[in-house]
């Protein structure tokens, strides 16, 4: 519609409010709003929150059709009044006639149709089909075809343009008895229909809709009591019952153009953040940043941003597994999940908020998606690195055991074997014999030694068993070069970040030249420090960086002034 | 002298036993676990227990807690723990869980009956012993220059004497020396330490192992 038509529209439907007013006042006896001031007032706010919101409506181009019905609700229930004997006119008269209950069917379907326009679900169209053919066919069209002024007793109506033939008393009473039969039908199944059709909806749209489709069953349920009312009386009056349920029905309809309004601002407050955001994005986010920056554009400190990886899981961006709760929006772009946002319930219940958002961020939306990928798959292998180490080392303490318990222990036996035989042979032994019984005990001895030695360098027990701080300990006594520990950690951490860190120093010494080493060893939180500093930087640290890269750490060496070098390791270590 | 032995190692455990009892020791009860070992000194009353530092069921440090345990139930009971391994730091939480009538010992010891006899021994008098191996590889060990080098050959000799256990009578004995010159070497040692002398034998032992494993710097 142009702009002019649509201005147009707004013009004569203000006026004919007021017109229709001017009517009702006229006629008093005969209106809905012409008794007081207040009826008045509450006729015209009705119409007009209507008509305003029907216009803004037919502004949006997603909302155009909404609008069209809106506005035209807002026309019918202004010609409620028209059907009076003071309508001075016979085309105004005639035109009340057939419009004077339109009100209703328009106003249901402008809610079977919220938010678009459109009544997609075939029961809603069955019940919207009902109901226009009762109030407008039955009730307007075919009565007004029958209504004889004079056979109703009503002289001073205008004439009816419409009326066929001589007209039909009989038929007259019976056409308004089936429309209030239809009427009382017709809006309970619409109201039951809205309920139904709000069940089925998707719970962004249900919290979309449920506001207007409240306001609009509660206008239907004063309509239904209305018609329920004049059952037995036989047409649509104004008693003093009518007048006051149609003033509920006035109040019904401005609460109902309040609710879609209150719609229309809370999806541009999300708009309006929403172009912050692309401002925002211009500055390219951090890894992880993207998270914040929705969260602070869209008011929604608990948002959550979930990145759907190739295995299934789910990541952030900042690369960690996230489990999300709540109300999730799923941003789809090319008919590809690329991710997910959990957020406070409503906040994207308009459908296209959420295409918007994939709209502004789609760059740092597909950044962030790839690098939580590419970690992911980063994060699988250091697991796997890690879990590689651990089993070396399981392996080594299982082999270190097994040269303890068996080899060393079968030696020792063998030993004190020896020596029983000895024993036996008593004093008077042959010297010859007894040198070489000598020597095998010497072998013996050797062979313990390297034996232990051999352990020792496999894998130390007391670094699996007493700890970090004392195998380093033993390992000043044991090391060709002097250390001077500064520092060591007083409890026992978990066993590889003890073994890595074990590593970094056993590794230094072995390399050391004769000067002593500094060697201290501090926890912070959830890292473990390890610094050497000695004399020259070890030629060969790289399976040291191996064994903490495995567990996420880091081995730098830092050269100092003259000649001097520090390992530094990070380790981190669970509590 | 009633001795229980505690070893896994049923061939060990028999060949100690003919071996300790050639040598007149009574063997008074034998255990392969930590709790037959405390049945065996609760019913036998042994003067000492050797017991292995391995045992099962997790074959870790069971005959440093047995010992310990023993020292609570029995304190008259002396334990010599035999290990496999060298690290001073096994010996010194021995000494320090069990003050008094207690040895470390490698567990090859056990063909060499003359220490293995002397051990206990000093172990039934309520000496500490600590293996010689250990205590030479603490003296030997890299250091920076400290105070140890200010020390004569005889010094080192009593201080490793005194690290190993021995009192001042068994220094004597070790080093053929009169009471008196051991008395003063043991002075001269523990002023050029700067180590508080004990007369207590073993916090004397105590002090002294803990300045060979801390081995701090000299002071300048």
């Amino acid at each position: 519609m142009a702009r002019a038509l649509r201005l147009a529209v707004l013009v004569a439907g203000l006026a004919l409010g007021v017109f229709s007013l001017a009517l009702a006042r006229r006629g008093a006896g005969n209106s809905l709003g012409g008794g007081s001031a207040f009826a008045g007032a509450a006729e015209l706010a009705a119409g007009y929150a209507l008509l305003g919101v029907g216009f803004a409506a037919l502004m949006r181009p997603r909302q155009a059709r909404l609008g069209a019905i809106l506005v035209a609700a807002s026309l019918a229930w202004f010609l409620l009044e028209w059907n009076n004997p003071a309508a001075g006119s016979a085309f105004v008269f005639t035109i009340g006639l057939v419009l004077y209950a339109a009100a209703a069917p328009l106003v249901a379907h402008a809610m079977l149709a919220y938010p678009g326009g459109r009544v997609a679900w075939w029961p809603g169209r069955l019940g919207l089909a009902l109901s226009y053919a009762g109030s407008v066919l039955v009730l307007g069209l075919l009565a007004a075809a029958v209504f004889n002024r004079a056979s109703e007793g009503c002289a001073q109506c205008p004439r009816n343009l419409l009326l066929v033939g001589g007209g039909s008393g009989g038929a007259y009473g019976s056409l308004n008895r089936a429309g209030i039969y239809l009427g009382l039908t017709w809006s309970l199944l619409v109201i039951l229909l809205a309920a139904g059709d709000l069940v089925r909806a998707t719970p962004a749209r249900r919290r979309l809709a449920a506001p207007v489709v409240l306001a609009g069953c509660v206008y239907l349920g004063l309509v239904a009591a209305d018609f329920a009312h004049s059952l037995y009386r036989g047409y649509l009056g104004n008693d003093v019952l009518d007048r006051r349920l149609w003033l509920g029905e006035a109040a019904a309809l401005c609460a109902l153009s309040l609710t879609v309004i209150w719609a229309w601002v809370r999806a541009w407050r999300t708009r309006s953040a929403l172009a912050g955001l692309v401002i925002e994005l211009a500055e390219s986010p951090p890894p992880g940043g993207l998270r914040d920056v929705l969260a602070g554009v869209l008011h929604d400190p608990s948002l959550q941003l979930a990145y759907p990886l190739a295995d299934g899981r789910l990541a952030d961006g900042r690369y960690r597994a996230v489990e999300l709760a709540g109300e999730v929006t799923p941003i789809v772009r090319g008919g590809q999940r690329v991710a997910l946002l959990s957020h406070r319930p409503g906040l994207l219940a308009e459908p296209a908020l959420a295409e918007e958002v994939a709209a502004a961020a789609r760059l740092a939306l597909e950044n962030e998606r790839l690098q939580a990928e590419a970690w992911s798959q980063l994060e699988d292998l250091r697991a796997s690195r890690a879990r590689i180490v651990g089993s070396g080392d399981a392996e080594r303490r299982r082999l270190v055991r097994d040269l303890h318990d068996g080899a060393q222990q079968r030696l020792v036996t063998l030993s004190l074997a020896l020596r029983l035989a000895r024993a036996r042979l008593g004093p008077g032994l042959d010297p010859a014999l007894a040198g070489r019984l000598d020597e095998a005990e010497d072998e013996l001895r050797a062979a313990l030694a390297d034996l232990r030695e051999l352990a020792q360098g496999i894998f130390p027990v007391i670094l699996a068993e007493e700890g970090l701080s004392a195998a380093i300990e033993a390992l000043a006594e044991t090391g060709p070069a002097p250390l001077e520990i500064t520092a060591l950690p007083g409890e026992r951490l978990g066993s590889s970040a003890e073994a890595a860190a074990y590593f970094v120093v056993s590794e230094a010494v072995r390399q050391a030249a004769a000067s002593t080493l500094k060697v201290s060893v501090a926890r912070y939180g959830t890292r473990l420090m390890v610094e050497v500093e000695g004399d020259g930087a070890p030629a060969e640290i790289v399976g040291v960086q191996d064994r903490v890269g495995a567990l996420d750490g880091s081995v730098t060496v830092v050269r100092g002034p003259g000649g001097r070098a520090t390992i530094r390791a990070e380790i981190p270590c669970e509590s | 002298m009633r001795v229980v032995i505690a070893d896994d190692e049923v061939l060990l455990r028999d060949g100690l036993d003919r071996l300790l009892t050639e040598a007149g020791f009574d063997v008074v009860g034998k255990a392969g676990t930590a709790r037959e070992l405390h049945r065996e000194v609760e019913l036998a009353s042994p003067d000492v227990a050797i017991i292995d530092i391995k045992m099962p069921p997790t074959h870790t440090d069971e005959g440093l807690v047995a010992a310990q345990e023993i020292h609570a139930s029995h304190p008259g009971v002396g334990v010599l723990v035999l290990s496999h391994f060298l690290e001073s730091h096994y010996a010194m939480r021995l000494i320090e869980q069990h003050p008094g009538g207690a040895g470390y010992l490698l567990k090859e010891r056990v063909s060499g009956v003359g220490v293995l006899a002397d051990a206990l021994v000093r172990v039934h008098e309520g000496e500490c012993v600590i293996d010689p191996t250990i205590v030479s590889r603490l003296l030997g060990r890299a250091r920076p220059a400290s105070a140890l080098a200010q020390l004569t050959e005889r010094e080192r000799q009593v201080l490793a004497l005194m690290a190993e256990g021995r009192s001042n009578k068994g220094i004597c004995e070790q080093l053929f020396l009169g009471p008196k010159t051991v008395e003063g070497h043991v002075t001269h040692i523990f002023t050029k330490l700067g180590v508080g002398e004990s007369a207590d034998d073993h916090r004397r032992v105590l002090a002294v192992l803990s300045y060979l494993r801390s081995a701090p710097q000299q002071q300048a």
